[in-house]
């Protein structure tokens, strides 16, 4: 696994800089329940499970957890109920003090602070939404949301216009004056999250905060904390149990499990390269296909063809490599169309010596981040594989339809489909490397780079074509 | 088989002899603080009786300033609604200690007032000193609700409150329509106001029925005595309450103590009462207060635990104090549970009036012990009707106020959704 993987939202150019001090590091945490707690973190930290130490009569939520959270990503904590998420957030911002380890805040020890400092951190750098909203009935909306800055002492004027703002960018302009409970359990959330917001601090947790509200209003409100988090780049710590949630939302998902850290990662990392069998359990489920990003599932677009080439050339390159199909991208990697073979040929024997008229310029082309399933429709649609095309027009890599297929199956699911997904393996760990060097280069020449390497396997030609699935799988099962 | 008798003897423990003890010990060291108790609670349950009863103009003047600076306050004023308080304070206790308005008065030019010895006419001798400082005070509080907000809440019920006092004034002081039925019209209004149609008329009948069986000052002192002990009780229950419910171990400790309160025979603790303060109003109202306190604790212990952790939770995870937690989220929304609790506390107090009339408190358990006592039936039942009408008045009221706490209009708010 590479040291750093950043997140594929960093690819979208807001960086982060390493050796920056993290805005939320749990170091060694600990948090046992019990009066011979102390006793409980040693045995714990010598690797007993937490039910082995039943016998001492504690309780223990929190086991060595360790993580930074980077300024401005969305650290998502999944895990089961009883996993430990909801004591480890209340560490977090010193609402539990823990039994062992420590919480920094943007370089600043919480732990075993005084309670007035720790009020001050609070107010001015952490703010929370909860999971069953916790607003308070008695006040307007408005002065829920202006709760956070009453707290610090901001004067009413200030702080009500404030509140008026923060409640605008949750879409709850015309709300101000009513109660919280005459509004339906999603605009609780959004007073909830709007009230977050206007206390203007760096870094929100949320504690299951969309677990209570049905599921359709449960996306809708993702999207948008996703879209707010774009323009406003807090840095969230985010709890939930449900794993698409945490796919969708995350960074990176921090996955508890019985108080431990079973494993952090991206997304990705963890749909495809799970820690151990408990993780992979757990990710059978998800839905891939909102998970997994055109980028990650994408092959290296072979062969290209260079649009100053004859038709005769282009037709030899497609023979090479055993395709019907074949993209054109100049020299500089910006795609201009696609080619068939068949047309090709024909022009071939007619004599055209110019590549120009036989291009097909009207090709469906995706974004690297586009979610696979809304990929399945165009794929359908189009006759070529699926041109996937960075924000400049350069062509960054390819998805045939069996690739599409391949990158549903589980991983480590029968052998009829264990061919696919070991496709979508090596198709994942390029883009691994290429969000590295993504982040390093400004994310534009990452398939590029990849694909002279990829171009040394025999294979590379048959996953990049657009045969029949059966001849794919056939070619790499019989490499075996 | 014959067995031998088997006595153990348990010895006597001096029960009564140590509690007589700690008594005399109390009473001879703390006589002082006792006093100055006794003291205060007589003063404030025979004002608060003379002035529900038989109000001067003075008291009109001051209570109409009261109502509209409370206002003033509540619209955030606060300084406008407390200065003219405080210089009337000033005056009036220059006045009081030296007669200094007076002197004033007396060297200004009699022209200043000739023209309200002639708009008053035979009735200049409503003016006096006591009262002067009282107009100005009431014009000031009066003025600042135009001057200082443009809420017209606020300049609606200055208006209400001018035209109140007028009325009253000239009914009494012009007509000549007694105190009682003005009272009672007070009393009217504040339950119209507050409680609704169904309130008003009956209190109006109510009180109608006991000015008729000549109760009309026995049940203002009832009334005095009742506001008083309730405002002792409730003035310690409150943080009592608060305590216990911050405090598992302050709460463990009370309960005994209060149900040992509510328990224990009233003619127990009246008796040191009285050797602590003689007989009179005093020892009713310590009496009252210790029996009605109870709920009060409780219903606010209980109405703060209530509260819905994750909102405490979510005040402490914003960075406010204990105290902001306590005062702008955990009162407000116990604030039914304790008002219920108030309302407990008021009943319970009535209950005790009969108690306190025999250990000479004036008013209708007085009465009712006269009739007790002189085996007089018609006696001793018009007082117990009389404070079965303070009852179910109080009862409402209290009950309406209720509706009015924020917890319960955002409930309202909830089914009207």
């Amino acid at each position: 696994m590479p040291p750093l993987l950043v997140g594929r939202r960093v690819l979208r150019g807001r960086t982060t800089e390493e050796g920056t001090v993290p805005a939320v590091r749990a170091d060694k945490l600990y948090k046992v329940f019990g009066k011979r707690a102390n006793k409980a973190v040693e045995l714990l930290g010598d690797g007993r499970h937490r039910d082995e130490i039943k016998q001492l009569d504690v309780t223990a939520a929190v086991i060595d957890v360790n993580f930074d959270v980077k300024a401005g990503e969305i650290f998502v904590v999944m895990g089961l109920s009883g996993s430990g998420k909801s004591t480890l957030i209340r560490m977090l911002n010193g609402l539990l003090e823990p039994t062992a380890g420590t919480v920094e805040i943007e370089g600043t020890q919480i732990t075993g602070l005084p309670p007035a400092e720790l009020r001050r951190l609070r107010s001015q750098k952490i703010s929370m939404v909860f999971q069953h909203f916790a607003l308070f009935p008695h006040r307007t909306v408005l002065e829920n949301a202006a709760y956070g800055l009453e707290v610090r002492g901001v004067p009413r004027e200030e702080r009500l216009v404030k509140a008026k703002e923060s409640l605008g960018l949750v879409g709850l302009d015309g709300w101000e004056d009513h109660l919280p409970t005459q509004l339906s359990g999603g605009m609780q959330q959004r007073v909830g999250l709007a009230r977050a917001l206007a206390a203007d601090t760096d870094i929100i947790l949320m504690d299951e905060a969309f677990s209570a509200l049905d599921p359709l209003i449960r996306r809708d409100m993702q999207s948008q904390l996703l879209e707010l988090q774009a323009t406003l780049g807090k840095t969230i710590v985010f709890i939930t149990h449900d794993l698409n949630e945490a796919m969708r939302l995350g960074d990176r998902i921090c996955v508890l499990r019985d108080g431990r850290v079973a494993q952090i990662g991206t997304a990705e990392e963890i749909l495809n390269d799970p820690a151990n069998d408990y993780v992979a359990q757990f990710v059978e489920d998800v839905d891939r296909t909102r998970v997994l990003t055109a980028s990650s599932v994408m092959e290296p677009p072979i062969p290209v063809i260079d649009p100053s080439h004859g038709p005769r050339a282009a037709l030899r390159t497609m023979r090479e490599n055993q395709t019907v199909s074949a993209f054109v991208v100049r020299r500089n990697r910006q795609l201009v169309g696609a080619v068939r073979e068949g047309a090709i040929g024909e022009a071939v024997r007619n004599g055209v010596k110019e590549l120009d008229g036989l291009v097909d310029g009207d090709i469906e082309r995706v974004h690297p981040d586009t979610a696979v399933a809304d990929l399945f429709h165009q794929a359908a649609e189009s006759p070529y594989p699926l041109a996937v095309v960075d924000g400049d027009g350069r062509l960054v890599g390819v998805i045939p339809r069996v690739t599409l297929l391949a990158a549903l199956a589980p991983i480590g699911s029968g052998d009829d489909t264990g061919n696919g997904a070991g496709g979508g393996e090596v198709a994942a760990d390029g883009e691994g490397d290429s969000s590295v060097k993504g982040a390093d280069e400004g994310g534009a020449t990452a398939a590029a780079s990849d694909a002279p390497a990829a171009e040394d396997t025999d294979s590379a030609a048959a996953r990049a074509s657009d045969g029949p699935p059966e001849a794919d799988t056939a070619e790499e099962g019989s490499e075996r | 088989m014959n067995l031998p008798a088997l006595s153990i003897t348990v010895p006597r423990v001096p029960v009564g002899d140590g509690f007589k003890a700690g008594v005399d010990f109390l009473k001879d060291n703390l006589a002082w603080l006792f006093d100055i108790i006794g003291t205060i609670i007589e003063v404030c349950v025979e004002f608060l009786g003379v002035t529900l009863s038989e109000p001067s103009a003075t008291q009109l003047f001051v209570a109409a300033s009261v109502v509209v600076a409370v206002g003033l306050w509540l619209r955030g004023h606060r300084y406008s609604a407390t200065i003219p308080f405080a210089v009337w304070i000033a005056v009036w206790a220059a006045e009081a200690y030296g007669g200094a308005t007076t002197a004033m008065l007396s060297q200004l030019d009699p022209v200043l007032f000739t023209w309200a010895q002639s708009l008053f006419g035979e009735e200049a001798r409503f003016v006096y000193p006591q009262l002067l400082p009282a107009i100005p005070l009431f014009l000031a509080l009066a003025v600042l609700s135009f001057t200082m907000t443009r809420d017209p809440r606020q300049r609606r019920l200055a208006i209400y409150v001018i035209c109140g006092l007028a009325a009253f004034i000239a009914l009494h002081f012009i007509v000549g329509v007694q105190l009682s039925l003005l009272v009672t019209m007070l009393f009217v209004l504040v339950a119209w106001l507050i409680a609704g149609t169904g309130l008003a008329i009956f209190s109006l009948l109510g009180f109608l029925l006991i000015i008729s069986m000549g109760l009309f000052d026995d049940a203002m002192s009832t009334l005095a005595l009742i506001i008083v002990a309730t405002a002792v009780a409730v003035a310690i229950a409150l943080p009592l309450g608060v305590l216990a419910a911050y405090n598992d171990r302050v709460s463990n400790v009370l309960k005994p103590v209060l149900d040992f309160m509510q328990t224990l025979p009233a003619f127990v603790y009246l008796l040191p009462a009285i050797s602590f303060f003689s007989v009179g109003e005093v020892p009713g109202v310590i009496a009252t207060v210790i029996f009605a306190m109870p709920p009060g604790v409780r219903l606010t212990e209980l109405g703060i635990r209530q509260v819905d952790k994750e909102l405490v939770e979510a005040g402490e995870a914003f960075g406010a104090p204990d105290s902001q937690i306590l005062r702008n989220i955990q009162l407000p929304l116990a604030l039914s549970t304790i008002m219920a609790g108030i309302n407990q506390v008021i009943m319970l107090s009535l209950s005790m009036v009969v108690i306190a009339g025999m250990v000479g408190a004036s008013g209708l358990g007085n009465q009712v012990y006269t009739g007790i006592a002189q085996a007089q039936i018609p006696i001793g039942f018009e007082g117990g009707i009389g404070v079965v009408i303070l009852a179910i008045y109080l009862d409402r009221l209290t009950g309406a106020v209720t509706r009015f706490s924020p917890a319960a209009k955002a409930q309202r708010a909830a089914a009207s959704r």
